[in-house]
């Protein structure tokens, strides 16, 4: 099957999948929240990780359980844990970042029924040299409680190969992305978004072959269409793919991004060493941070601001869209300055704020405006 | 005891006239701008269609946002509590009311005797509330009478957001460049309000019988779509905007206010006494 | 005046509360004309730290400046527009963004220009407290900065490896206050700055625990004068002091039965920041005989406690009452995180609704509460996290429980017509009382 054909079905049947995995292995789903999840250990246990994601509904049933001031994604992820989409799911988790989805963990916990739970204490330091050997402490406590939970020992051998499938998969998502560097590429971002969020939601082995076939069959793939203006998206979670199909209708391209339903998820990999539990740590405080993580510890700068600069100069990018999910105070603290950065060398900005559905009809008049200001300047280059 | 309610909404100004639980004359005007000028306006046509003069009335009590412009009122009761006391003359095994009205929409969880247990406003947001419902309205080119029933042809559901009426107002204008028919937008706006409605339901827990009060009840679209939300069958009187002025009416009847009255009295006497 | 149920009186310790908190911004501000530090940092932020540097040096924790801000409503709209038209959201926390804005209009809340601080020293335990001095270094054009993260578990999951996570972090601090500032960290000065702080904290949570008697001494409105020296410098001797004389002025209003609010009749709990500028809606459910005891929030923010034996909260004990001598600069980092981390029972609820629903229903026991009266704040994540579950788990034990929206520092976002409305609406038909008072 196309594996773009493949990750566009999944990502429309996420549930199903996940049931027909569980099936056919006989094993757990653990549904977690935040991608400082340690996705690796689960793996390594046996257990399948899935993305907890919104339905891009308005999220009726959470208004109990969450006030409407938390991000409309979390209260999303919420009202579909209570419809019981994840009914599936024998543990839920979360990471430490930020607060919102801890609002709708702390409401799952209560009134999902699940087998398992837990809080990884992630650490926010994670510039801190305190914050390696901390977070070692914590997974080393989290894995114990994963092995209570299922009833045997996750051993060296599996974590080796769980940190080799999350490699593989990292370092063929990343040789697709090198492809989004050419003129044409031959993935469109829409396309490019659903293949890295299909990697949060299915078995990292089978999304690895169908990524091993992908990486074969795009160097050869001729889209029909014009490249157009090569776009960059930056913020919070978004895997809204409608508002990306539209603006690739408008004659542009994403060619990269920086979020967490994007290359944020899986850019860095676990770098091997003898205690594999602080490889892990190691990879989790180094790797492209969350707003909420980017700072200190005597050290106000951001590392993402280069990073997503870096990245726009790779991928010769002519305009980024900075969105955010609606009170979202990490990327709200970070926007201003990010915008003032892009803009001081020589990357145009537009801003666009998400709720769990978007007026498409309004964007595109704002994000053609934006493309058209982006074509006048370079008349003028 | 002959006994009035006056319920002055941000839209329309209601007036209820009672006695021994029997509607005597009740009425109904715009409220404009000037609320305590609205205010008697309806006073006097809820009288005049009673047959009835003000020193008939023994007692009088307001509700609504506009209650406290009510000069002739001796007292005001809340919102809530005129719609819990309304619905609970109707129809008393009701346990969880929902009022929607042009400026407000909330829950009350009431108590078999008619009290409020619980409440849950949709604050801050206009999204769930009548002006919505006739801003979507104007942006259709349909008036407002009609959108409810256009809304019950509809053939799609399409997912609206409506926790913000920006938002809200920005999606049907993108929908109708979409030519979108006209009838899957209306739907499309019920049941937007109505899961606006229906989350701030399920803050005080639904437990039957449900009733769906106040202005907006009359839009049978509306209704639909909130029935739908709530995967439960809705109760609605006839003529649920007067369920507030009612209740308000019941409340004066029974002398609810007796202490903010015999105080205000108190506290007036001491006034011009130079106290 | 009409005869009230219980007798009342005034805070004897009023007076000197308000002195203390008036010379802290006076100092703050006039540091520099004699040769002393400022810095800034959070309430949380383990002030003992750098007020051990030798000389003289005075803090600004941006919390209870943002408050201050927020109290003021005409001063804080002017404040946070600015820092919006800097292109700051605003639904951003409404004390940083008061914080900014006093940055961007160069001026002082308590007059005068804005006194830049000497550097930053600040904790992260919410996602927005490192961030908000990195923004605030941005605007200054850079201040040295200096942030440790808090975040290293719920307090009764707390041992060594989580202590040494924050105590390895200031051993880092003190590294960089020594390196900017050119002083070295007095070990007497820090020894006995644990000592206050672990005074200041008994000795509140301790005035807070007699308000479990009937007629409460105490009510929430006064306690917020009260509690905000501890959010100040929780570590000077001052302060400390302040609480010792509370506590016993406090005991000897229980023994005498003089009460918060004469006509006691409801007592409420309450949660997060109250609207600073609309404090008045306390005063005015007193007109019911409510009194607010307290919150979680009021009573740990400052304020340690721990959960005894019998599965009851109680105040944290001083070091002076564990028989804890402080051997030295180690000895004197580890009790201070160690009382943080296990004692401040307010940053539970960063690790969940369950550990929050725990603890508020020990204190609505504990308290003898009728009510609860939340205040959804819009204008703080932190202080609100899983306040409809805490008004879920209230209602399944039984209490009725009413919420008004609001904002601790954005009277942009506060409907006080409303909000009495809805008070009204809550306290006679919920809760079948009349009011007291017109």
């Amino acid at each position: 099957m196309d594996p773009i054909e493949r990750f566009k079905e999944v990502y429309e049947k996420r549930h199903e999948y996940a049931k027909d995995w569980k099936v056919k292995t006989g094993r757990k789903v653990v549904a977690y929240f935040c991608t400082y999840v340690p996705e690796e250990i689960l793996y390594a246990a046996g257990v399948l990780p899935v993305r907890i994601l919104g339905g891009h509904e308005p999220p009726h049933l959470a208004a109990p359980h969450m006030f409407d001031m938390w991000c409309p994604f979390s209260r999303d992820c919420l009202s579909q844990g209570l419809q019981g989409k994840y009914n599936y799911a024998d543990g839920v988790m979360i990471a430490q970042s930020c607060l919102h989805p801890r609002q709708a963990f702390g409401a799952w916990q209560i009134h999902i029924p699940h087998e398992w739970d837990y809080f990884l204490c992630m650490p926010n330091a994670v510039r801190s040299p305190r914050a390696k050997p901390f977070l070692r402490g914590e997974l080393a406590e989290f894995k114990k409680s994963v092995e209570e939970w299922l009833g045997k020992a996750i051993t060296d051998k599996d974590l080796d190969q769980a940190i080799e499938v999350y490699n593989t998969n990292r370092y063929l998502m990343k040789q697709v992305y090198e492809l989004r560097k050419l003129d044409n590429p031959p993935i469109t971002g829409a396309e490019a978004m659903t293949m890295v969020v299909t990697s949060q939601l299915m078995d990292k082995r089978e999304h690895n072959e169908l990524l091993q076939q992908l990486v074969k069959e795009l160097p050869n793939r001729k889209l029909d269409r014009e490249t157009g203006i090569r776009l960059m998206i930056v913020g919070s979670e978004d895997d809204d793919h409608t508002f990306l199909e539209m603006v690739e209708k408008l004659n542009s391209t994403f060619v990269i991004e920086d979020h967490c339903t994007g290359s944020r998820y899986f850019w860095n990999e676990v770098i091997s060493e003898k205690d594999r539990l602080q490889a892990i740590a190691n990879r989790y405080c180094d790797r492209v941070p969350c707003p909420s993580k980017d700072w200190g510890p005597d050290d106000p700068s951001r590392l993402r601001f280069p990073h997503i600069l870096n990245l726009a100069k790779e991928y010769k990018v002519q305009g980024a869209i900075v969105i955010q999910q609606k009170f979202c105070d990490p990327h709200e603290i970070d926007i201003p300055s990010l915008r003032e950065f892009l803009e001081k060398n020589g990357i145009p900005t537009h801003f666009l704020e998400f709720e769990v559905t978007v007026p498409v009809g309004q964007f595109r008049i704002r994000v053609e405006a934006f493309l058209e200001q982006i074509r006048a300047e370079e008349l003028f280059v | 005891m002959i006994a009035a309610g006056i319920d002055i909404g941000g839209k329309v100004a209601k007036a209820v006239i009672v006695e021994d639980g029997k509607v005597l004359g009740k009425a109904w005007n715009l409220t404009g701008i000037n609320k305590a000028e609205a205010a008697e306006r309806v006073y006097n046509e809820a009288l005049r269609k009673a047959g009835l003069q003000r020193k008939d009335v023994e007692r009088v009590v307001a509700t609504g946002s506009g209650a406290k412009r009510v000069t002739f009122a001796q007292g005001t009761i809340a919102d809530a509590a005129a719609a819990a006391r309304g619905i609970n003359r109707l129809y008393p095994n009701v346990r969880t009311v929902i009022d929607v009205g042009a400026e407000e929409g909330r829950a009350i969880k009431v108590s078999p005797e008619g009290r409020v247990l619980d409440f849950a406003i949709n604050e801050k947001c206009a999204a769930g509330t009548g002006t919505f419902v006739e801003a979507m309205a104007r942006a259709l080119e349909v008036p407002i009478e009609e959108i409810g029933k256009l809304s019950l042809s509809s053939t799609q559901t399409i997912a609206m957001n409506a926790q913000c009426a920006v938002f809200g107002e920005s999606e049907v204008v993108s929908l109708i460049h979409t030519k979108t028919p006209k009838p899957d937008i209306a739907r499309a706006v019920h049941d937007a309000i109505a899961g606006r409605i229906g989350s701030v339901a399920r803050i005080v827990g639904l437990e039957k019988d449900i009733a769906l009060v106040g202005g907006v009840a009359k839009n049978i679209g509306f209704a639909d779509s909130l029935k739908k939300d709530l995967k439960l069958d809705v109760l609605i009187p006839d003529e649920p905007e007067f369920v507030g002025a009612l209740g308000t009416a019941a409340a004066a009847a029974a002398g609810v206010l007796e202490e903010e009255v015999r105080a205000k009295v108190l506290e007036k006497e001491k006034y011009a006494e130079g106290k | 005046m009409a005869e009230t149920k219980y007798q009342t009186a005034g805070l004897k310790v009023w007076r000197k509360a308000k002195e203390i908190r008036e010379k802290y911004y006076k100092d703050y501000a006039g540091a520099h004309d004699g040769r002393a530090l400022r810095w800034g940092g959070g309430a949380w932020s383990f002030d003992a730290v750098p007020q051990a540097l030798e000389g003289e040096i005075y803090p600004l924790t941006e919390e209870p400046y943002g408050a201050s801000i927020g109290a003021n409503p005409v001063f804080q709209v002017r404040c946070q527009e600015a820092a919006e038209g800097k292109g700051y959201a605003r639904d951003l926390c409404a004390y940083m963004r008061g914080y900014w804005g006093s940055i961007i209009r160069d001026q002082y809340a308590f007059g005068g220009k804005w006194p830049k601080p000497d550097f930053i020293f600040q904790n992260h335990i919410c996602c927005s407290h490192a961030k908000w001095l990195q923004v605030a270094s941005e605007l200054e054009g850079g201040i040295p900065y200096f942030c440790f993260d808090v975040g290293a578990g719920p307090y009764n999951k707390i041992g060594e490896r989580q202590i040494n996570y924050v105590v390895e972090q200031l051993y880092d601090g003190i590294e960089f206050l020594e390196k900017t500032t050119g002083r070295k960290i007095v070990d007497e000065k820090l020894i006995q700055n644990v000592y206050n702080t672990y005074i200041s904290n008994s000795l509140w949570s301790k005035s807070c625990e007699l308000n479990q008697n009937i007629p409460a001494p105490l009510d929430e409105k006064s306690m917020y004068s009260l509690y905000v020296l501890g959010t100040l410098q929780k570590s000077s001797k001052e302060v400390a002091d302040f609480y010792k004389e509370l506590y016993e002025e406090t005991k000897e209003r229980v023994a005498n039965k003089i009460a918060a609010v004469g006509n006691e009749q409801c007592r409420i709990i309450g949660d997060s920041q109250p609207p600073w500028a609309f404090l008045r809606v306390l005063r005015y459910m007193e007109k019911y005989g409510v009194v607010s005891l307290g919150s979680l929030y009021t009573f740990s923010l400052i304020g340690w406690w721990r959960i005894d034996g019998k599965g009851n909260l109680v105040p944290y004990k001083t070091l002076e009452e564990q028989g804890i001598k402080i051997k030295d600069r180690d000895h004197a980092l580890r009790l201070l995180t160690e009382g943080e981390l296990k004692g401040k029972l307010m940053w539970a609820p960063f690790y969940g609704a369950s550990l929050k629903n725990e603890l508020v229903t020990k204190i609505a026991s504990q308290w003898k509460i009728d009510a609860a009266m939340i205040h959804v704040n819009r204008g703080c994540e932190g202080t609100a996290q899983h306040q409809m579950e805490m008004k879920l788990a209230l209602a399944k034990a039984g209490f009725p429980v009413m919420t008004y929206e609001g904002n601790m520092a954005d009277e942009r976002e506060f409907d006080e017509a409303r909000t009495l409305r809805l008070m009204d609406l809550f306290l006679t038909e919920t809760m079948g009382l009349k009011k007291l008072e017109w």
